[in-house]
């Protein structure tokens, strides 16, 4: 038993190092926010113009805005994970298209059929803060439940880790003492700010 | 005491001061995960999510169009006694500012309309969920009290003491030779997929 668990500690752990460091870059982002994106409130993100065309098939007659995203998205080979914007104009449909790098926005003017694809301007702290709160079960695509099996896998890594790393603790004897002082030192601590905060 | 010793020791005991924080941010982020399911539960027990508190006339004064809202939220939070609270205020919309007051066991929203000059404060309804998620997402050097700061310190802990798992554990893991095959199977497996995400997701 004892072995086992000290294999999956190890293993698991070296497995999940990119996301374990994703995670960890991405919260020292969000925690001083101020520092990456400058003093509240936050700009929204920039845009820039990928390309502009016009739409080259035809739209479902009374297709519903989802319904103009999905074709949009197929013609363009951009099909994937995207949420379609409440709609500003009555003939307009715009496509918010998520990656972890470069997300889109595709705008479709249904009168003229005009196209207008802009690609999100690059930012270190923009990109860790997407992958940080990049979840998958909500989509209907297999590589986006892909990814939410790999965020419960580091889920799963964050609760066994602990208790399998008090395991080992407990059977190294000569180290009980100050670990049990070090646990409980940060069981009070999380305890007293569980009550103020 | 040599360094490996120091090593295995820090990675030890960071890990059991901290296991608190760990424990909150793998079971927190089961709700994030699975954010439907909790809330299709929820909606099955049919009970609203905001109780109105106070509906009624109140003065901000004027609301600038750009700039930090934060101080029109505090006055709202002093004269409702709720300094106790941390806060949050955000422009909802050109004629009305949201101000969210948390606590990890309370959440009051006060919604202010800037023509009418009226505030609504509604309570939100306990929920275990949103007691962890509140827990994962707070955080940040904005509120400026002792706990607070402590509290965001703590993160910055947090991330250094995964920083420092990750490297004493490739640490130890290359001491041991007769695990470096499956170990690196399990480094190259990872960021493989970690890679193939980061291109197609």
């Amino acid at each position: 038993m004892s072995l086992l668990l000290r294999r999956i500690h190890l293993y698991l752990a070296l497995f999940l190092a990119p996301w374990i460091l994703m995670y960890t870059v991405s919260t020292f982002v969000m925690n001083h926010r101020s520092l990456f994106h400058g003093p509240p409130p936050n700009p929204p993100p920039k845009f820039e113009v990928e390309r502009e065309l016009l739409y080259p098939g035809e739209m479902p007659e009374g297709a519903t805005p989802q319904q103009v995203a999905l074709q949009l998205l197929a013609t363009l080979d951009l099909d994937g994970a995207h949420s379609v914007a409440r709609p500003f104009a009555p003939d307009k449909v715009v496509v918010n298209r998520q990656h972890p790098i470069a997300p889109r926005r595709i705008t479709y003017t249904a009168p003229d059929k005009k196209v207008v694809i802009e690609k999100m301007v690059f930012s270190g702290a923009g990109f860790f803060e997407r992958m940080h709160r990049r979840r998958g079960f909500q989509h209907d695509y297999a590589l986006d439940d892909s990814w939410a099996v790999t965020v419960d896998l580091t889920i799963f890594a964050l609760l066994l880790l602990p208790l399998s790393g008090i395991w080992m603790w407990w059977e190294l004897r000569v180290t009980r003492l100050l670990g049990a002082l070090s646990l409980a030192a940060g069981f009070a601590l999380f305890g007293i700010l569980l009550a103020v905060l | 005491m040599k360094f490996p010793h120091v090593n295995r020791r820090t990675h030890l005991y960071l890990g059991l001061f901290l296991t608190p924080w760990i424990l909150m941010y793998g079971l927190s982020s089961i709700p994030f995960s699975h954010a439907d399911f909790f809330e299709r539960r929820d909606k099955a027990l049919g009970l609203p999510l905001w109780t109105k508190t106070f509906d009624g006339p109140f003065d901000l004064g004027p609301i600038p169009e750009t700039g930090p809202l934060r101080p029109l939220g505090g006055r709202v939070v002093r004269d409702f006694k709720m300094e106790d609270s941390s806060y949050g205020a955000f422009r909802q919309g050109p004629n009305q500012l949201n101000i969210y007051v948390h606590t990890f066991w309370k959440s009051t929203q006060f919604k202010y309309f800037i023509e009418e000059k009226r505030l609504v404060a509604e309570d939100r309804r306990f929920r275990w969920e949103h007691f962890l998620t509140g827990m994962h997402a707070r955080g940040g050097f904005e509120d400026q009290r002792f706990f607070p700061i402590l509290w965001a310190v703590l993160i910055d802990l947090v991330c250094l003491a995964f920083l420092a798992w990750i490297a004493s554990g490739i640490y130890m893991w290359w001491s041991l030779p007769g695990l470096r095959n499956w170990g690196w199977i399990a480094i190259l497996g990872g960021l493989g997929s970690f890679a193939l995400f980061l291109a197609r997701l």
